[in-house]
């Protein structure tokens, strides 16, 4: 049998992290009782939260986080390797086999900053990524993110240059900081590519 | 001969059951038992004191233990991640499976506000709240960045959006 009112999967997702107020949790929750349709779409979403959940535990993705999401994944028995270059500086850096998630803490005063871009440039000045319109709390001292744990591990020993950018409404570029990782390769074997 | 196909499983409570003839899973029944214990206690203390509302005191009960045994399950899993491979089978999965590389591409294609949104919601379990301040946005947007995303996500993944 269709579902012929069908709860939203987003509704679902917000039902199974309990974020949902109590009288719709009450209502979904009935109509859940009654429909295998809503339950076979919520058991879809379980199945990407765990999904997204291995995503996480792998370190693999290359994404601002927050220092909340650092501490937890630390409490979890996960090694977090961290470096934090001063503001324009430079940082000698490399990783290890047995990391599990690597952090960058990029020191910056955030305030007044309507958008901030994060790029990422090889040794010559080069933008080889940019993440666009990162996620940012203006009272903060720095932003903190996550490179790819494995890409850190196959890449051979080389310079990494990450200029913090904000924007104002009128879109003018101000730098916020530029800060140098100095990467050298510790894991025997040759580099992946 | 050709195997009998499975019948699907129903949720309960937000307990993914399946049905009969399959055993229920024991974290079903120990569910079930606790929930009968407080709603027993409750209408023999007289603590319930709107009775016509038992139906939704039940429904409350049940996902309130269910967050409890969530939160136990999640030691538990630890312990079993390090532990477990040597000691048990590994359980029936009732989870559609989740093509990994596939939903990579789809967490990279996300705006970066989009996959922190999720990551942060689906991994930490933060509060609404804290999700927001943490980062900069406000509780509104967090909650129409992450249905959004989702959309996008269940979309990129080959599933109705």
């Amino acid at each position: 049998m269709i579902c012929a009112s069908p709860i939203d999967a987003a509704v679902l997702a917000d039902y199974w992290l309990a974020l949902l107020p109590e009288h719709e949790q009450n209502a979904v929750e009935e109509h859940l009782f009654a429909c295998d349709d809503c339950g076979s779409t919520l058991s879809e979403i379980i199945a990407l939260r765990e999904g997204i959940r291995n995503l996480a535990r792998e370190g693999s993705l290359f994404m601002i986080v927050s220092e909340a999401f650092v501490e937890n994944v630390a409490k979890q028995g996960l090694r977090v390797r961290q470096y934090a270059p001063p503001r324009s500086g430079s940082i000698e850096c490399t990783v290890a086999a047995e990391d599990d998630l690597l952090i960058g803490r990029l020191a910056a005063d955030l305030r007044g900053a309507a958008r901030i871009d994060l790029s990422l440039c090889d040794e010559r000045g080069i933008e080889q990524m940019r993440l666009a319109d990162i996620p940012f709390d203006a009272g903060a001292s720095a932003v903190v993110f996550q490179q790819s744990i494995t890409y850190a591990k196959a890449a051979p020993s080389g310079i990494l240059i990450a200029p913090l950018l904000a924007s104002d409404d009128a879109g003018r570029e101000r730098l916020l900081g530029e800060y140098r990782f100095n990467h050298t390769r510790t894991i025997p074997g040759p580099a992946a590519w | 001969m050709p195997e009998m196909p499975r019948p699907k499983p129903r949720i309960v409570g937000g307990v993914i059951v399946p049905q009969m003839p399959h055993p229920i899973e024991p974290d079903a029944r120990d569910l079930t038992q606790q929930v009968l214990i407080t709603t027993l206690e409750t209408l023999r203390a007289g603590r319930l004191r709107e009775p016509e509302k038992l139906a939704s005191f039940v429904l409350g009960t049940c996902r309130m233990t269910v967050l409890d045994l969530h939160r136990g399950a999640r030691r538990k899993e630890r312990l079993l991640e390090q532990f477990g491979p040597d000691l048990l089978p590994a359980p029936p999965s009732f989870q559609p499976a989740v093509d990994r590389d596939q939903l990579t591409r789809c967490v990279q294609k996300l705006t970066e506000r989009e996959r922190t949104v999720v990551i942060v919601s689906f991994y930490d379990e933060q509060a609404a709240a804290d999700v927001a301040r943490v980062l900069g946005l406000s509780e509104a947007n967090v909650r129409v960045i992450r249905h959004r995303a989702i959309h996008q996500l269940r979309a990129c993944m080959g599933v109705a959006a």
